[in-house]
């Protein structure tokens, strides 16, 4: 398995035609980081209840606004998972801007790609897990009204620090930087998908997509 | 306090886990368990007997994340939690003889350089700790669940310095072998063996059964006594339950004994019933006697290093007959010091040797900056070399590893001066055969010399396989039956003293032509007189393949596979092949007829090797504000158009920036040759705000404008507004680039831009950024948005010109 060239390439801004080499190497980029490093991930169920504020996970954590209610309903259980490159990827990615910055962008891109390969990997294991129930789609704090504040609390619920290396910062960063928090529903019935669109993402003021007109397909 | 310290000559039990018993008697995920010591003492009281009982001869109290980060929220001192933890264990342990141990544990944040948490505020965070849990009685202390052995050095010295507590370090590793920050199991046991801890071990993270190789790798690294502390097996992923029960645990845990591990306990998911089980096994016996490795050792955290064959020191960073990098040093310019650090490590060095002296250089604060930038970025163990002892110890105080220090000599009062620093810091120590005297003729007087610094060293407890010697080589032009002595003392050394040895060969040569040659021909002579530690410079192919071809000769390079790599392209030189040849006779560059390349196409194309040496070239006839103007600027626009117009993309850009780059570092060399004036076309600053520790969107402007010529001050991520205000007063900066990536730190960058504002000559400012639009520029009062990377050059042009 490997990251998603095409989503690769437009982390990297590449519009219109790709220049053969430029393919080659984010192919190449891919590939090796493929065979050399494993995303790690975490996950955990929790039974939830749906209150007037917002979704109570059992633990303590309320889910608030629009997004995780429209996200959960219909599901008894939330799974939060974290899924990271850890930090061998971080010490690739600088010692590599220090010899060659182009390899780097290249690098970095790959690495966003296949964290989000390592959630797919995840998603896969916890359908599994789960079957014959249904998974809703993935969402993270930070997608539309669900706040980055919850940070904190799924990484402490996961235990992210001493399972999988990841700090917090007060601005609710995550060292290492290819780190993703994602929650899914679990639910007796198939689920719709329900994020989609520009409507639900951060970037949409400066997307260069959204300027020329399309989209990234998140 | 207990009358007796713990005694390590019987197999010693600790605890289990504190945590998990906790939760399964009533503490909520999420809470803060460090306040139960206040808020549910009984609870506690309760875990403690229960251990006592269970066969611990050691409980840890409840002290674990008890630092100022985390109980900053609660509201609690450090020192009041402390206090009554230490009180309650003290209590339950009254007349039973267990000790109690004050437990540290991580800060919950990572140091720098991946994180951002300088070490001294570390050292300070645990300082409080450990002087809070001496006042209160702690009959030991344990460091515990580290990740990040920079954090343990922190903790263990904290503790060390401040209270006379014995220490027991604990780290966490994955089954790879490596924990988070890529730590292995050898560096770990050598770098706190050296600094003096107690006993060393690992705990969490893994059950006994992954955790058992792991072990049995870390007997044969140190000769401290060794803790096997595992979990309760993995916990499940979907309920977090642990899979092992107890009697699987302690029949797994206790062979461990058999490999030498004499401390035992239990981490995540067991409670007092697992300690029982291996309290019945294992309490009381006798260790086992073990072999420990002593071959000689340096380190970085990932990059542990046995010196088990010849190891290359890179001698490049040393400013001594380097204009280029003398003027480096002036400049503060630590950019060009790691571009040589990398350059070294590509060419094939095992260790680097860091040299700052220089007049007019205030070594013991630039020595230790200098570590700590080159531990950013090479992975490679280093060798301080300096005479002066403060910036010795404030070097080796901030490495994160195992160093070697070059070094002392046969003269007492260094040897006295010196000698304290590198057994505290458990480093190793380069010894010079010379002494007040001088260096002495013969072989057997340079020996004799060796042999005192050994058992000076051996007499401030120095192992002995931490002793290097250098023999000294001398300039064979000016002393020609000197070359003789030195390997003769070399081989002495190496034979009867079993030690590592040392030679810089590279001043065999000076005053011959040809040197290459002679210096090639002494290194191979010195390797077969038993050189393990040649100083050369790496980038000189021809040492490099010879110390590659000994390699084969000597059986180290096991089935010549270093040596068929290396080599895996060899063809025999043939006339007219390559693509540039620089011609001595005609001084001009020759160019295969398929390709011919200018220096505007090298850089275009992002041929960084190619793009140099047309450069130097170049530089024969014309000036190097001409090469500047009339190729690299023409060129560097020429890509930025291209991008502009979505036909060349970023990683093509940035690549034809470092092409130029390369450019850049020629001209300037060329110029500090000269000791001209620089051609940088104006100075800025750039940062990423505070609260952001994403910085490729910055580095990227950073490496582009650079190679447009402008001098890049380079503050870093994370950085505090008013660190940013300070450098544009102190340097009179007109020009602040701002860059935030996440809506959290908008806020800092607002902050910033205000503060620089208020400045009596505020700069331009220009934000960018993933999620920073030109409204929100425009809104908090910067001057430019920058959309990218080619966008800031525009802005630099308009305000710097």
């Amino acid at each position: 398995m490997r990251a998603d060239i095409d989503e690769i390439l437009r982390y990297l801004r590449v519009r219109g035609e790709t220049p053969a080499d430029l393919r080659e190497r984010v192919e190449r980029t891919a590939d090796e980081l493929a065979e050399t490093l494993r995303p790690q991930y975490v996950y955990r169920a929790f039974p939830l209840t749906h209150q007037p504020d917002g979704i109570l996970l059992s633990g303590g954590a309320m889910l608030p606004g629009a997004l995780a209610e429209k996200m959960l309903r219909g599901c008894d259980t939330a799974v939060l998972l974290c899924c990271t490159l850890g930090l061998d990827f971080e010490r690739r990615l600088r010692a590599l801007e220090r010899r060659d910055m182009g390899a780097a962008v290249i690098l970095d891109a790959c690495g966003s790609a296949w964290v989000e390969t390592g959630c797919d990997m995840a998603e896969a294991e916890i359908a599994e897990r789960f079957a014959p129930r249904f998974l809703t789609d993935r969402f993270s704090p930070g997608y539309g009204d669900l706040p980055l504040s919850l940070q904190p609390f799924v990484l402490a619920a996961l235990d992210a620090e001493r399972r999988l290396g990841i700090h917090l910062s007060e601005s609710f960063l995550m060292t290492p930087a290819k780190s993703v928090t994602a929650i899914l529903g679990v639910a007796d019935e198939p689920q719709p998908a329900r994020v989609r669109g520009c409507g639900y993402c951060a970037m949409k003021q400066t997307c260069e997509y959204r300027k020329g007109g399309t989209s990234c397909v998140v | 306090m207990s009358s007796e310290p713990l005694d390590f000559n019987k197999v010693v039990i600790l605890d289990g886990a504190m945590g998990t018993v906790l939760q399964s008697r009533g503490l909520k995920p999420g809470g803060v368990p460090e306040l139960l010591n206040l808020e549910q003492p009984e609870l506690l009281r309760g875990v403690y007997h229960d251990y006592i009982a269970a066969g611990s001869d050691v409980i840890y109290a409840n002290t674990f994340g008890a630092n100022a980060l985390k109980l900053a929220r609660t509201g609690k001192s450090v020192g009041k939690i402390v206090s009554a933890a230490i009180a309650l264990a003290k209590d339950a342990a009254a007349g039973t003889g267990v000790r109690v141990a004050l437990d540290i544990g991580p800060l919950g944040e990572l140091l720098e350089p991946m994180g951002t948490l300088p070490f001294e505020r570390a050292y300070e965070l645990f300082r409080e700790i450990a002087l809070a849990g001496a006042a209160a009685g702690a009959d030991l202390a344990v460091i515990e669940t580290m990740t990040d052995l920079y954090e343990a050095k922190a903790a263990l010295l904290a503790v060390k310095e401040n209270t006379g507590l014995p220490v027991l370090v604990t780290m966490s590793f994955e089954a790879s072998g490596r924990t988070f920050t890529g730590c292995t199991v050898a560096s770990m046991a050598h770098t706190l063996t050296g600094l003096g801890a107690d006993a060393i071990g690992l705990n969490c993270s893994l059950g006994p059964d992954k955790l058992a190789p792991l072990m049995r790798e870390l007997c044969e690294h140190t000769p401290l006594p060794v803790i096997a502390k595992p979990n309760a097996g993995l916990p499940d992923p979907v309920d977090g339950h642990y899979d092992m029960d107890a009697q699987s645990f302690a029949q797994i845990l206790a062979p461990l004994a058999d490999a030498g591990v004499s401390v035992f306990g239990g981490c995540c998911g067991t409670s007092p019933d697992y300690v029982r089980g291996v309290a019945e096994r294992l309490k009381g016996r006798t260790p086992v006697k073990r072999t420990v490795r002593r071959e000689g050792f340096v380190c970085t955290p990932v990059r542990p290093l046995p010196l088990t064959g010849v190891r290359v020191i890179g001698e490049r960073i040393n400013p001594t007959g380097k204009k280029r990098f003398q003027q480096a040093l002036l400049d503060n310019d630590l950019d060009y010091i790691l571009d040589v650090a990398v350059a070294q490590e590509d060419a094939g060095a095992d260790i680097l040797d860091v040299n700052v002296g220089y007049p007019g250089v205030d070594e013991v604060s630039m020595l230790p900056r200098v570590v700590e930038a080159l531990q950013g970025t090479v992975p490679l163990p280093l060798m301080l070399d300096s005479s002066n002892a403060k910036a010795l110890e404030a070097a080796l105080r901030v490495y994160n590893g195992k160093a070697v220090v070059n070094s002392v000599n046969g003269d007492t009062e260094v040897l006295e001066r010196v000698l304290p620093i590198i057994r505290k810091y458990g480093a190793a120590v380069v010894g010079l055969t010379l002494d007040k005297g001088g260096v002495p003729q013969t072989a057997e007087q340079r020996f004799a010399i060796a042999k005192c610094i050994l058992d000076a060293a051996l007499s401030y407890g120095i192992p002995r396989e931490d002793v290097w010697i250098d023999c000294l080589t001398l300039t064979v032009s000016a002393q020609q039956e000197q070359a003789r002595e030195t390997l003769r003392a070399l081989r002495m050394v190496r034979e009867e003293l079993g030690l590592q040895t040392v030679l810089g060969v590279s001043n065999i040569s000076f005053g011959l032509p040809n040197r290459p040659l002679v210096t090639r021909t002494f290194l191979i002579e010195a390797l077969h007189a038993g050189l393990t530690l040649p100083i050369l410079n790496p980038n000189q192919t021809e040492l490099m393949d010879a110390i590659a071809a000994f390699r084969v000769l000597s059986g180290e390079d096991e089935a010549c596979r270093a040596y068929v790599e290396r080599f895996a392209d060899y063809e025999p030189p043939k006339a007219g092949t390559s693509v540039i040849v620089s011609s001595a006779k005609s001084g001009k560059t020759e160019k295969s007829a398929s390709a011919p390349l200018t220096l505007d196409e090298a850089v275009v194309r992002g041929l960084k090797t190619e793009a140099a040496a047309l450069a130097r070239e170049a530089l024969q006839n014309e000036s190097e504000l001409a090469l500047v103007d009339d190729h690299l600027i023409p060129a560097l626009d020429r890509v930025g158009e291209g991008y502009e117009a979505g036909k060349v993309f970023l990683p093509q850009l940035l690549s034809a920036a470092q092409a130029a780059q390369a450019v850049f570092e020629v001209i300037r060399a060329s110029l500090a040759e000269k000791g001209g004036a620089s051609v940088k076309r104006g100075a800025l600053v750039v940062a990423t705000v505070r609260g952001d520790v994403h910085d490729i969107g910055k580095n990227i402007v950073k490496t582009v404008l650079e190679n447009y010529g402008y001098d890049v001050l380079d503050l870093g991520r994370d950085v505090a507004p008013e660190m940013i205000v300070d450098a544009v007063r102190e340097k009179g900066i007109r020009l602040v680039g701002l860059s935030a990536l996440m809506t959290t730190t908008l806020g800092a960058m607002e902050e910033t831009v205000k503060r620089l504002r208020a400045l009596p000559q505020p700069p331009k400012v220009f934000v960018g950024g993933a999620v920073v639009t030109p409204e929100y520029a425009r809104r908090i009062g910067a001057d430019y948005y920058a959309k990218d990377a080619k966008a800031s050059v525009e802005v630099a042009r308009e305000v710097l010109q």
